[in-house]
């Protein structure tokens, strides 16, 4: 996405400066509105083609999903945000996994999270072949603010394991 | 980025106007909690409508910042 990272820089820099009190007490709601969101410029396009029974499926949430036995927590401290992301295999279970995200209701997800991310419903949509291959891993991200390692260095990395494994289509649930 | 790496995407949404700062390509709108998207807990048939739904916008957007709508209620058995 073309993008000037510098002009993110320095907005971003002045606005963490600015919000660090209000988002040490909590109180998110006027720092959400100051955030230097960058505005696309145009929208990024791939034309779909083919059918979805012969191609690989892959889901990437914001939601913090993490598994618990094997992965740390995102940094749920830090005014920047974590721009780590975590893989998620395409078997996991309910008790392999948990949330570190500060900031949106992760209840019904700690329910079931195919609400955020629904591996099961895609791993049976396989089996009847209505999807010709779920992807063997996912990915999760969480809260991030400072989009700068984000866009460098964590993007990259995902979009190389999914060329890696062939991903065909991209599902996108942010939280 | 994934778009520009030749992947085409779909998002799941809920608010319109938030969607504005980042202009997906393509967005499936439910009217449903951010922590939520696809709907409640154990609904595995809404939620499997909804997967449904994403793929067959894939297939059927063609014009760059589509959303979609869904007509589906929390709490509510799905229309028709």
């Amino acid at each position: 996405m073309p993008m000037d990272l510098e002009q993110f820089k320095t907005s971003y820099d002045r606005w963490v400066a600015e919000s660090l009190p209000a988002y040490q007490a909590g109180d998110m709601k006027e720092i959400v509105k100051r955030y230097p969101f960058v505005i696309s410029k145009g929208v990024p396009w791939t034309p779909y083609q083919g059918r979805p029974a012969e191609q690989t499926v892959a889901l990437i949430t914001s939601g913090g999903v993490y598994l618990k036995s094997s992965q740390p927590p995102f940094n749920t401290e830090s005014i920047h945000g974590d721009p780590s992301f975590r893989e998620i295999p395409r078997n996991v279970r309910q008790r392999d996994i948990a949330f570190a995200h500060a900031h949106y209701d992760h209840s019904q997800a700690e329910q079931d999270f195919n609400v955020i991310l629904p591996l099961q419903r895609l791993v049976e949509l396989e089996a009847e072949g209505i999807v010709g291959k779920v992807a063997d891993t996912h990915y999760s991200f969480s809260y991030v603010n400072d989009i700068v390692p984000l866009v460098t260095v964590s993007v990259p990395q995902v979009i190389r394991r999914l060329e890696a494994e062939k991903v065909d289509i991209l599902l996108l649930v942010p939280v | 980025m994934a778009e520009e790496a030749g992947i085409p995407t779909i998002s799941l949404g809920n608010m319109p106007d938030r969607i504005g700062h980042i202009k997906p390509p393509r967005v499936l709108l439910t009217k449903f909690p951010r922590g939520s998207m696809f709907g409640e807990p154990g609904n595995v048939r809404r939620q499997r409508r909804i997967v449904l739904d994403a793929l067959e916008g894939l297939k059927t957007i063609s014009e760059p910042g589509t959303v979609l709508e869904t007509p589906y209620r929390w709490g509510q058995p799905d229309p028709e």
